[in-house]
């Protein structure tokens, strides 16, 4: 179980940096589309439509974060209740509580754009926090308490 | 196995049941059963009351037991139609007006479909041939009040008309105006497939422009169109001819419009003609999803061209072959609060006979067993959503406020309302009827209208992938019942 808990740590940490890549995508794919001459407006965005490829990155965006991340996120916490990481219910639950940030800020910014930009802010939180986790789950070695670095790990 | 540990894993096992159980028990609750009424649906809301005295009339068509069906609810079955289309529905491969060729609906061969054009009072009688649709169609007379019946609702006021089966919808036109029509089955894939076309109803007497045009603009598979076309719509019009532009959006964002070379007038909206309309300086005009404008130029004596921008890349060029410069939306959107001068609209407002509030949000949770981020109307998710009750004759007033964090063009069917306010500024200008109201994010309108068609009635959000996702709720006239079900045989879409 805290081989489970590690690696759904490292990969929510994983997760974080793909989001991020995915939206950067997105981006870049717009400017070029529109550079090219394509307009965008509400009808284009609320249509179920391609307008250029990259708009696949805010749509994995969207769904990653909305729901492959958050049930991760619960994932983790239910198994820290049986992997007996010291401080592992802990860290999960702030793991999941820095999603549950995340996808209000993320959705609030579409309101407020400033929410946006702690979007990204609380998005270096969240990868740090669930690198952190993983990384106090490592194996207890006789005599040295979880989460106290050994000389051996990565 | 020690006591500890045993103890340790039984403490695992309820923390994790303490998460696991609340939401299986939600998932579980919000799976929808195959077939089901929508006057079962969510819970009855009947408003804040004025008064416990009767309204209107409920005497005609009564069944033993006091109720009426929608299927009784017709035009007059007797009268001859003045307009009589055959409609033939296809799901096919087909070429736009611009030699492109894309997947999706057709009527007749074509998307969008034939106009219709009828005259105010003639009875439009449209037979609608499904070929080749599989999940079946219907269609809605966008903006039209028809007899609840000839609505087009599936599982509402039918049931969607099969491969091989067809349906006859018969209404009379009373009011002069711009309209479209379009399936309402399955109608987040069948209207953006093409399943549309414009109904333009002109008034009894001389028409009111020398020019009159139809702008519909729908995007097919990201494609953007105006009547089909992919490039601009060129009419010709002499120095002098008053021209109207019918701007019908039929997708599911706001556009807007705005026009170069003149200054324009708006002189309807969503079919019912403003009053006392201002030449317009430098703003552009909100089309919302759903809803129409109609910009009314006066071609320049100079022969200037004239450009109605629509959205953005594409326009109508009114004028001859001479260069009509693009330019920028204006900044400024016209506020029709304040736009044209009051008139009297038929009824009091300010004394309702039931007050209503829609209020839209949104949250995470189920539907139907999928998770996900949805709409709620007065904080509960579908299908737990108000069906507002109303009798013949009341005045009704409602409320619309949108918390969700997107704008949402709504749409009652059956019914125009009035805008009284705004964030709770009252509109001072001409009467704002409207069928499809842009209601932005932090927004709340007031509006009202009179309960004068009885029937059951769908109000939802014309973005339709939103009213998929629950935003959708019922009108409903007491004492009027539908025999049809959402599921079932006939395979209606909840939408």
């Amino acid at each position: 179980m805290r081989t489970v808990y590690k690696v759904l740590a490292y990969i929510i940490a994983a997760e974080v940096a793909v989001q991020a890549s995915f939206v950067v995508l997105a981006n870049a794919g717009l400017d070029k589309w529109v550079a090219g001459g394509g307009v965008l407006d509400k009808a284009v965005m609320e249509s179920d439509e391609f307008p250029f490829p990259e708009v696949i990155g805010i749509i994995l965006h969207g769904v990653n974060g909305g729901m492959v991340i958050p049930a991760l996120a619960l994932l983790l916490l239910i198994v820290s209740f049986f992997a007996q990481v010291s401080g592992g219910v802990k860290f999960a639950a702030v793991v999941l509580l820095l999603v549950a940030v995340q996808i209000t800020l993320g959705y609030a910014g579409h309101e407020l754009p400033a929410l946006g930009a702690l979007h990204g802010l609380n998005a270096l939180l969240l990868f740090t926090a669930a690198l952190h986790t993983a990384r106090r789950a490592r194996p207890a070695t006789a005599g040295t308490p979880a989460g106290t670095p050994t000389a051996t790990s990565v | 196995m020690t006591r500890i540990r045993r103890l340790r894993i039984a403490g695992a096992c309820a923390a994790t049941l303490l998460i696991v159980a609340p939401a299986a028990w939600l998932w579980q609750a919000s799976l929808l059963p195959p077939a089901y009424s929508v006057m079962d649906m969510g819970y009855a809301d009947e408003g804040l009351r004025a008064s416990a005295a009767p309204h209107g009339q409920h005497a005609h068509m009564r069944h033993g037991d006091g109720t009426r069906s929608v299927v009784d609810l017709v035009a007059d079955p007797r009268r001859e139609p003045d307009v009589d289309v055959t409609l033939t529905a296809r799901k096919q491969r087909f070429r736009l007006a611009s030699g492109r060729e894309v997947d999706g609906y057709t009527l007749n061969g074509r998307s969008p479909g034939p106009p219709i054009q009828a005259t105010a009072g003639q009875l439009v009688q449209v037979r609608l041939v499904n070929e080749s649709v599989p999940d079946g169609v219907t269609l809605h007379w966008h903006g039209v009040d028809v007899p609840a019946s000839q609505d087009g609702v599936a599982g509402v006021t039918q049931d969607a008309v099969g491969i091989g089966r067809d349906f006859t919808y018969r209404f009379v036109a009373r009011q002069a105006g711009t309209f479209w029509y379009h399936s309402h089955q399955v109608s987040h894939a069948q209207v953006a497939g093409g399943l549309l076309g414009a109904l333009i109803i002109q008034p009894a007497g001389r028409p009111e422009a020398d020019v009159d045009v139809v702008a519909l603009t729908h995007l097919y598979h990201g494609i953007r169109t105006l009547n089909g076309s992919e490039s601009d719509v060129t009419v010709p019009a002499p120095p002098g001819t008053r021209v109207r532009v019918r701007v019908i959006n039929t997708d599911n964002g706001p556009t807007s419009t705005w026009v170069s070379g003149t200054a324009p007038r708006l002189v309807a909206v969503d079919g019912t003609d403003l009053h006392g309309p201002t030449a317009i300086d430098h703003a552009a005009i909100l089309v919302t999803a759903g809803g129409r404008a109609d910009v009314e130029v006066t071609m320049p004596p100079d022969g200037t061209p004239v450009r109605v921008q629509i959205g953005g890349p594409l326009s109508v060029v009114l004028g001859g072959s001479a260069a009509a410069p693009v330019s920028a939306r204006p900044a400024t959107t016209l506020d029709l609060l304040t736009y044209g001068t009051p008139a009297a609209v038929g009824f009091d407002a300010a004394r309702p006979d039931r007050t209503f509030r829609y209020e839209i949000g949104r949250r995470p949770g189920f539907l139907d067993g999928r998770p996900g981020l949805y709409w709620t109307v007065n904080g509960h998710l579908f299908p737990d959503v108000p069906m507002y009750v109303v009798a013949e004759g009341d005045v009704v007033r409602m409320t619309v406020v949108n918390g969700s964090g997107e704008v949402h063009p709504m749409h009652l069917h059956g019914h125009h309302a009035i805008v009284l306010a705004r964030d709770g500024k009252a509109a001072t200008g001409s009467p704002w009827w409207v069928d499809s109201l842009n209601v932005g994010d932090g927004e709340s309108y007031d509006i009202a209208f009179v309960a004068d068609n009885p029937g059951i009635w769908v109000d939802h959000c014309h973005n339709l992938p939103h009213a998929g996702e629950g935003l959708l709720a019922h009108l409903m006239y007491e004492g009027v019942t539908t025999p049809f079900l959402i599921g079932g045989p006939a395979g209606n879409s909840r939408e």
